[in-house]
């Protein structure tokens, strides 16, 4: 089966933007309530939805940064809430640079890639880990 | 030739799949967006095959096999998966799933997974 690519393209950044627009209203509530698991999930789906249209269509830096939105989102998932502002600061610039990604795909059809510092921020989830940082703290106050 | 209901709640890949399996002669007989609705719709069109999305809203994909095994013990559920889900894909197995299929979808794979799964049946 040959892809239609240009049908698919369409049809995925359709279905992108009704999911980045989710992720926003739901990053907004996280705001709000940084517990809300509701919101919580509405995001890890959208991340992981995303992650695998992209695949699909051969936009690999689109699918690795939303795979790294969505792993942080696993992360989140477990914890029941965001650790901290940082954190939501963190999600809020993933949700921007993945719908400039987007973007990109609407102007050209191709993907530009990722900000490795960013996908690299994304990816250290022992650095909002509360565990983690408490043991840091106390490594600190020791040496 | 199988009755197919496919569950994602992406149109994305519902379509790809449809495009992929109507030429090989199956037909699809319903799509569902989400946990629930593919349990309402197994119970309403008793399909010869699912493909099930893990991550779903409102209900998942495994607590939907889940939900479809209790009450039919024989349904024929392959699981669509995606990189980093090999847990969850082990725990639908283990509830009853018969087999999956990974994302992005080799159509080879999508057709052969299905082929293989409607043989033992038969």
């Amino acid at each position: 089966m040959a892809l239609d690519v240009a049908k698919y393209r369409k049809l995925f950044l359709e279905e992108a933007a009704e999911q980045l627009g989710e992720f926003s209203r739901a990053l907004l509530e996280l705001e709000k309530d940084t517990g809300a698991t509701e919101s919580i999930d509405v995001i890890f789906r959208m991340a992981h939805s995303i992650k695998s249209m992209a695949a699909s269509l051969g936009y690999d830096s689109v699918s690795e940064f939303a795979h790294s939105l969505e792993d942080r989102m696993e992360v989140i998932r477990s914890a029941g809430r965001i650790a901290s502002g940082e954190e939501l600061n963190l999600l809020f610039r993933g949700l921007e640079r993945l719908e400039s990604m987007i973007e990109v795909v609407r102007e050209t059809g191709e993907p530009p890639p990722p900000e490795p510092e960013l996908l690299s921020e994304l990816s250290d989830a022992r650095a909002f880990d509360p565990s983690t940082q408490i043991v840091e703290a106390k490594k600190k106050l020791q040496s | 030739m199988a009755r197919v209901l496919i569950a994602d709640d992406a149109s994305f890949m519902r379509q790809m799949i449809r495009e992929i399996i109507e030429p090989e002669g199956h037909s699809v007989v319903g799509e569902a967006t989400n946990g629930i609705e593919a349990v309402e719709q197994y119970e309403e069109l008793q399909p010869d095959l699912v493909t099930m999305d893990i991550v779903m809203p409102k209900r998942s994909g495994i607590d939907a096999v889940k939900g479809i095994l209790a009450k039919h013990p024989d349904a024929c559920i392959v699981m669509c998966s995606a990189l980093g889900q090999e847990t969850l894909v082990m725990e639908a197995l283990q509830a009853g799933a018969r087999d999956f299929i990974v994302k992005p979808f080799k159509p080879d794979n999508v057709v052969a997974t299905i082929q293989k799964i409607l043989e033992k049946e038969s």
